[in-house]
């Protein structure tokens, strides 16, 4: 997820970062900063209601939504996620205490849910009395409606869910069935459809069943991040038509959308029959899309914006600590940086080889040298926001340049191709691991290219090392432990099981982790992946840096002011509860 | 003089065969034949181009489906995405389709969006001509007063100024003068927006406003640019050309001298360097649109460019060489409007 994030903004950042420098001295002069800046905690009484805020969002990642905001159609569901939370609301939220520990899925449209015994059916049951904005029911029908349209519209955002589809379908009303058929695709596959609708069923007026081939312990940590959170409403989409139902979608969350340019601005005001009594406090949001992290942060400072979501620029950030109009709020990190090591080719398949990589890494001084000490180290596939956060893999091979030397120097030499997504902060790391394994004696030539070309080399599967980010706050949900290290999966560089077809000890751990749906068990599962890719020397971890939402003094809630962490890249932001100062 | 009354004896004898009224004088009109001439050189240049940025498109490395269909997406879901796009077919099919779609007035929809291109042009060209328009005509109202100035009184005080001051905006790349814009109008002094475009059916002073920033930061450098090169050929001119002489011989004033005979003639040169910048300048609004967060073509052209949405891109590009080409085939035209020589092929 965050590779695909950085993708997107590299264009922006190539242009802004050479500026940063110039705009970065400039600004601190013009700003005549105290040095009386802000770091977390609010301390700022009660919330009060009114006002609106303008989010300014990086054009390369959640600022674009060029294929709409119907949860069923986006393909950018993941990087729409300020948006959704103001439109949609969501089933469940993922929650923190106020120190952004104890992170944790919460109901929030829904009012429960509950697992069988046998793990394999999850029944989701709604609250009562919530409304969709045109006034109709957000029930269980709607909910199903939502699902079934999720899987079968073509959306490449949607979930890949192992539904038992071999039951019967129910006997629908045909109003239901009309409603449905007529917002699916015209080429959709009857048969799935029905599939489908065996397996995900309302029970009730509020509750919705959904039954599983196989047990997904992470299907519920996943919603937050997902369309499935989503739910919107069928009687504005029969009206409205599905083009402009991609423009002006209609739920039940907090705002109803009042202007969409896309991938520009998105302008939304409060919807007076919000579920939640007293909220939302803000009259009216805006999300308008800028480029980059130097625009979004000179509009702040012009007045033009109230929150930057995601400002990753390290050298903005401590300026913004500086300044005293503005409030930091540094994320609770989850996505560490990774090297993943191609076991399949040469040099790699040699374990002496990454070894050695292991040996000449010293990823606390990049830590200190490009993030000013702001990352967390890590040694597995995430980091203390994350849950089953390991902080120290017992046997992990640390810097030791000697071993590194003597690894290489039995190898009679070492000679790699390192390589990433061309951004400047990635290439800024790579350039630095190119010097120190250099140091070892290994001879190194690193390339950074668009995403595109970074997939496709995936694919060709003739890679060596690949600079990456690895895990998300739930490590199966999104580009997690199993899309960088599964031996099915394109973007992994771990071992091919021994027969097509079958699967690696590795692949069988991973299963393992989501084949319950207790934590302990999912917790102990994912400690021995972590010592196994450690013990195997398949990728040095690195550090984890988050973004920093930055505001201006007087915005608090959730995600900004009381972190949450990164479902993936960015702080989810919970905007029901977002409020500002008044003068 | 002598080849022009020989090309006016010839033309009046095509005058005599063509057809009456004024279709016929129009048609035996030496300078639209010139302009016919243009563009039907211009016809295959464009179609040139167009075969270059198909082929261009083409050669980019990188699975477009696969970047579209996201990196967590099945093989499957790759495939139905590379056939929703076409891309199963081959380029040269696709390369036709394509022209045969745009010669209808087709121009196809959008990949990501699913929108058909031609209503997302319709909402970008206004801003970007706007921009681009407003730039030029910035440029010009600096350029050609700050120069006459300059060249009036050649290293005196305003003349240094004028030197130093140009040379070093020229060497400040475009998207860092607009940085510094937003840093002064903006974030010190709250009188300009930082971002963000009003059309001008919202009020033309809102409109104004949000452009202000980008037109300076796009017209600014190229004022310097046209500063340097017409108060150096109007000093030229005053230093070594007869007619000047001639004139000041005559007791012509200074500023006459200046303005209608040394200005005049370096308008050619002028002339020939607005054409030649209006390309660079509409290519110049790619970054300037994404760092203002204007909703116009170049900012189109960025998103399309990261999100491989190649029929937007395909005609963006299209459109930024096709203004290229015409602003030449304007610059020809101007010029044979103030010369005849010119029109009548004796230069």
């Amino acid at each position: 997820m965050k590779r695909i994030r950085k993708g997107g903004r590299s264009a922006t950042r190539l242009i802004t970062s050479l500026a940063i420098v110039l705009g970065l001295g400039l600004s601190t002069a013009a700003c005549t900063s105290d040095g009386g800046g802000t770091d977390g905690g609010s301390g700022s009484g009660e919330p009060q209601s009114g006002g609106d805020v303008t989010v300014l969002l990086d054009a390369g990642f959640a600022g674009g939504w060029a294929t709409g905001l119907d949860p069923a159609t986006s393909n950018t569901t993941g990087a729409n996620l300020p948006q959704n939370s103001a439109i949609f609301g969501g089933l469940f939220t993922l929650e923190a205490d106020a120190d952004g520990s104890n992170a944790r899925i919460e109901p929030n449209q829904a009012e429960s849910y509950e697992w069988s015994e046998d793990g394999l059916t999850l029944t989701v049951t709604l609250r009562d009395g919530i409304t969709f904005t045109d006034g109709t029911d957000m029930n269980a029908e709607a909910v199903v409606w939502n699902w079934i349209r999720l899987l079968n519209s073509g959306s490449t955002g949607a979930p890949r869910l192992q539904l038992d589809t071999t039951g019967e379908a129910p006997d629908l009303s045909d109003e239901f069935m009309d409603s449905l058929w007529a917002a699916l695709p015209e080429d959709v596959d009857e048969a799935t459809v029905m599939g489908h609708l065996a397996a995900i069923q309302a029970t009730g007026d509020l509750t919705v069943q959904m039954k599983l081939l196989a047990v997904d312990g992470s299907l519920v940590n996943g919603f937050p991040a997902s369309a499935l959170n989503l739910i919107a409403s069928p009687s504005a989409y029969a009206e409205a038509g599905g083009e402009e139902f991609s423009l002006m979608p209609v739920g039940a969350g907090p705002f109803i959308i009042t202007s969409n340019s896309m991938s520009d601005r998105l302008e939304l005001e409060r919807n007076p029959d919000y579920f939640k009594d007293g909220l939302p406090y803000l009259d009216a949001i805006n999300f308008q899309a800028v480029g980059g992290d130097q625009v979004a942060y000179q509009t702040l400072l012009a007045g033009q914006g109230d929150i930057i979501e995601g400002l990753s620029a390290v050298t903005l950030i401590q300026e913004a600590e500086g300044n005293p109009d503005v409030a930091v709020y540094p994320g609770v990190p989850t996505s560490p940086y990774v090297v993943q090591l191609n076991t399949r080719v040469p040099p790699f398949d040699d374990i002496k080889a990454r070894e050695a990589i292991y040996y000449a890494t010293d990823f606390s001084a990049i830590n200190e040298g490009l993030f000013k000490g702001d990352g967390e180290m890590s040694q597995s596939f995430t980091a203390s926001g994350g849950l089953f956060w390991n902080p120290e893999v017992e046997g992990y091979r640390e810097y030791d340049l000697d071993k590194a030397k003597a690894l290489v120097d039995e190898m009679g030499g070492l000679t790699v191709t390192l390589g990433t997504t061309d951004i400047v902060t990635a290439r800024s790391v790579n350039t630095a691991l190119q010097t120190q394994w250099k140091e070892a004696g290994i001879d190194v030539e690193i390339t950074a290219q668009p995403l595109g070309d970074v997939i496709n080399d995936f694919l060709g599967g003739q890679w060596q090392a690949m600079l990456q980010t690895a895990g998300a706050w739930d490590p199966s949900v999104g580009i997690g432990v199993g899309v960088r290290f599964g031996s099915t999966s394109p973007f992994s560089g771990a071992p091919l099981p021994a027969e097509e077809g079958g699967t690696t000890e590795l692949d069988d751990l991973l299963a393992a982790a989501v084949s319950t749906i207790d934590p302990d068990e999912r917790k102990m599962y994912y400690d021995e992946i972590a010592k196994f890719i450690s013990d195997e020397a398949y990728a040095p971890f690195g550090m984890a840096f988050t973004p920093a939402q930055v505001v201006r003094q007087g915005v608090h809630g959730p995600g900004l002011d009381e972190p949450i962490p990164a479902l993936a890249v960015n702080e989810g932001v919970l905007y029901d509860r977002v409020w500002v100062e008044s003068d | 003089m002598t080849d022009t009354r020989t090309v006016d004896e010839s033309t009046t004898s095509i005058r005599t065969e063509a057809p009456a009224g004024f279709l016929g004088r129009m048609a035996g009109s030496p300078l639209l034949r010139l302009i016919a001439r243009r563009v039907l050189i211009a016809i295959p240049l464009l179609f040139a181009i167009s075969v270059l940025v198909f082929a261009l498109l083409e050669a980019m490395p990188g699975d477009v489906a696969q970047q579209q269909a996201g990196m967590d997406a099945t093989p499957e879901e790759v495939e139905a995405v590379r056939k929703r796009l076409g891309l199963d077919r081959p380029p040269v099919e696709r390369y036709l389709s394509w022209l045969g779609g745009f010669v209808t007035g087709d121009l196809g929809r959008s990949s990501v969006s699913g929108q058909p291109v031609a209503t997302l042009l319709g909402e970008r060209m206004a801003v970007t001509m706007e921009l681009v328009l407003l730039a030029f005509a910035v440029s010009l109202l600096i350029a050609v007063p700050v120069a006459l100035l300059a060249a009036r009184k050649p290293g005196g005080i305003f003349d240094r100024i004028v030197m130093v001051m140009s040379m070093t905006l020229l060497a400040v790349p475009n998207y860092v003068l607009a940085l510094l814009l937003v840093l002064v109008f903006a974030v010190m002094l709250r009188t300009l927006p930082a971002i963000g475009y009003v059309p001008i059916d919202e009020g033309l002073w809102a409109n104004l406003r949000s452009v202000i920033l980008p037109v300076l930061a796009l017209g600014v450098p190229i004022a310097c640019f046209y500063t340097r090169f017409l108060r150096g050929d109007l000093v030229e001119q005053l230093n070594s050309a007869d007619y000047i002489d001639t004139a000041r011989a005559k007791g012509v004033a200074p500023w006459k001298i200046l303005w209608s005979h040394a200005f005049r003639n370096s308008s050619f040169g002028l002339l020939t360097l607005v054409g030649l910048n209006i390309g660079g300048l509409v290519g110049g609004t790619i970054i300037i649109e994404q760092i203002f967060a204007m909703p116009g073509m170049g900012m189109m052209m960025l998103q399309g460019a990261m999100s491989r949405d190649v029929a937007v891109v395909q005609i963006c590009v299209f459109i930024f060489a096709a203004v290229a080409v015409f602003a030449n085939l304007f610059v020809d035209v101007m010029y044979a409007v103030l010369d005849p020589r010119i029109r009548y092929g004796s230069r």
